[in-house]
């Protein structure tokens, strides 16, 4: 619970003083204290209040000392008691969403700050997720907000003009994407937190849709998410092996999020020309929405990573889900003379070779379809994958 | 106290899960290594709800070493792999948390009975206790 008041309280405070980072920091001890105190003596009628009281009266302590220490006129301004402008509270989520992606931070910067202000997440929570060590995260946030604060990014506090403002969206959802991939493909560590991220990407996903409902992109970034991690039940074997889409075993997919994502596809592609997450969107749906690999809308898959790939020329993942979907729609044959036109844009993934063993296989190569299976097993870093082309490999051995 | 607990390998080894024997190691078949990793993820769940897992890694091949040392002038110098193919090395590890070296010891022996095919090669299991003394003090303390 403590967690969903954090980007509001946060939000009311910077609104209300300015000085993202004292107030990120008077936040989290606000939140600590709650920790401590509500257990024992109860929940606040008013928590989110209690929070904002709390909070207030630590940050303008920190600010008070600060101005001692720097006398500054300006600051005792500013601590003048206003009356809070009775906005609504999800505002400042998307506003402290903007704030926390600011193009001047570095991306991995931008994904700490967002999940520690708007996620409410700890810093140790945020550590084990990325797996890297608490310090690194701490020390990532704390010359997250010294740069902010340098730029003079957080004040004023209110949403980004209009030339600012598709910038910053196309940060923020990037942001969201990859939190939400960092969740999704569990390269390694306890899987447990990396659902969590998954889930949270997803929520805070919702919240940004919330007050941009009609924003085609982050509908189709909502529904992307939707239809992949539906699948997430039937994409690991009961060893933690990963169990490509066409073995899954589809009546284990989650047909409400299917279902939500699908209508969520129809409305982003009615909002406009169709950026990259509503192609991909609509090509998750294609697969959800088939009983099999035998019933996918393969020709259709096909036709959007062509118009993916024009919106994406660069995209070397989206060229080879393309040569992917070739194959299933003009053969084997046609993927592996795709495949080799595309081996020099990515000479180091294990992905290329993973299609090929796949499509080797298919026509029956099997000692060749081995042999890429290994290259591929190879040259992996994620343990899961390794595994499953080792697997791929040794069963194709007489 | 805190424990490294090291598996050993050698370039052979993995050669031999992707499929390819030699004197030392027989080619894996999928059941083997569905065997494999059956066990160790089961070592790796029961190490975290007992809570005393802190990390665990396997690393890659040998053959994707890189060897960096500096020149005169700071520049690093890099050698890649292969190891030779008989030399073992460091094929994975668990950092771990456990009452004592007995406690560690037993999970080790766990790690030893791992399934493998016949004829392949018996590497022990390592066990080194982690200095957790402060190694910061080190050059002004002790040594100094």
């Amino acid at each position: 619970m403590l967690r969903l008041h954090a980007p509001q309280v946060l939000g009311a405070l910077v609104r209300r003083y300015g000085h993202f980072d004292t107030a990120e920091d008077a936040v989290q001890e606000a939140l600590l204290a709650a920790a401590g105190q509500w257990p024992r003596e109860g929940v606040p009628a008013n928590p989110r209040g209690w929070l904002i009281r709390v909070a207030s009266r630590r940050l303008t302590d920190a600010l008070r000392s600060e101005e001692a220490r720097a006398r500054r006129e300006e600051t005792a301004r500013r601590l003048e008691p206003r009356e809070p402008r009775a906005a609504p509270a999800d505002d400042d989520t998307l506003t402290l969403l903007f704030l926390c992606c600011d193009p001047v931070l570095p991306p991995a910067a931008r994904i700490a700050l967002t999940l520690r202000a708007v996620g409410g997440l700890t810093t140790a929570e945020i550590a084990r997720a990325f797996l890297v060590p608490e310090a690194t995260v701490a020390q990532r946030i704390s010359r997250a907000k010294a740069k902010l604060r340098a730029a003079g990014a957080d004040r004023p506090f209110h949403p980004p003009g209009p030339q600012d403002r598709d910038a910053r969206l196309a940060s923020v959802l990037q942001v969201l994407y990859l939190v939400f991939n960092e969740g999704y493909t569990a390269t390694s560590g306890p899987a447990l937190h990396r659902a969590d991220l998954a889930r949270e990407a997803i929520r805070l996903t919702r919240a940004v849709r919330r007050l941009l409902p009609h924003e085609g992109t982050v509908t189709g970034l909502l529904a992307l998410m939707l239809l992949t991690e539906a699948r997430s039940a039937a994409r690991t074997g009961p060893d933690g092996e990963l169990i490509p889409l066409d073995e899954q075993d589809r009546t284990r997919w989650d047909r409400a999020a299917i279902a939500e994502g699908t209508a969520l596809v129809e409305e982003a592609l009615a909002e406009g020309p169709p950026g990259p997450y509503q192609l991909q969107a609509a090509i998750a749906a294609l697969h959800d929405e088939a009983t099999g690999p035998d019933t996918t809308d393969w020709p259709q898959i096909l036709a959007l990573y062509d118009v993916l790939l024009t919106t994406t020329p660069d995209d070397p993942m989206a060229a080879l889900g393309r040569v992917v979907a070739l194959a299933m729609v003009e053969g084997p044959e046609a993927g592996l003379a795709a495949l080799t036109a595309l081996e020099p844009r990515l000479p180091h993934s294990h992905r290329l070779p993973a299609v090929r063993a796949h499509l080797l296989e298919r026509t029956g190569a099997l000692s060749a379809a081995a042999d890429a299976y290994r290259t591929a097993a190879r040259a992996t870093d994620s343990l899961p994958e390794r595994r499953y082309l080792q697997m791929r490999a040794a069963r194709l051995d007489p | 106290m805190k424990y490294l607990v090291m598996v050993q390998g050698a370039q052979a080894d993995y050669d031999a899960m992707n499929g390819r024997a030699s004197e030392q190691s027989p080619a894996w078949s999928e059941q083997e290594l569905r065997a494999m990793f059956a066990y160790m993820n089961a070592i790796n769940d029961d190490l975290a709800e007992s809570g005393e897992l802190i990390d665990a890694q396997g690393l890659v091949e040998p053959a994707r070493t890189r060897f960096v040392t500096a020149d005169a002038d700071g520049r690093p110098v890099v050698t890649d792999g292969p190891y030779g193919e008989t030399k073992e090395v460091l094929a994975g590890y668990w950092v771990l948390d456990c009452a004592n070296l007995e406690r560690v010891t037993e999970i080790a022996a766990r790690v030893a009975q791992c399934p493998q095919p016949a004829g392949a090669p018996v590497y022990p299991v390592v066990i080194r206790p982690v200095d957790e003394s402060g190694g910061g003090d080190l050059g002004g303390g002790e040594l100094g």
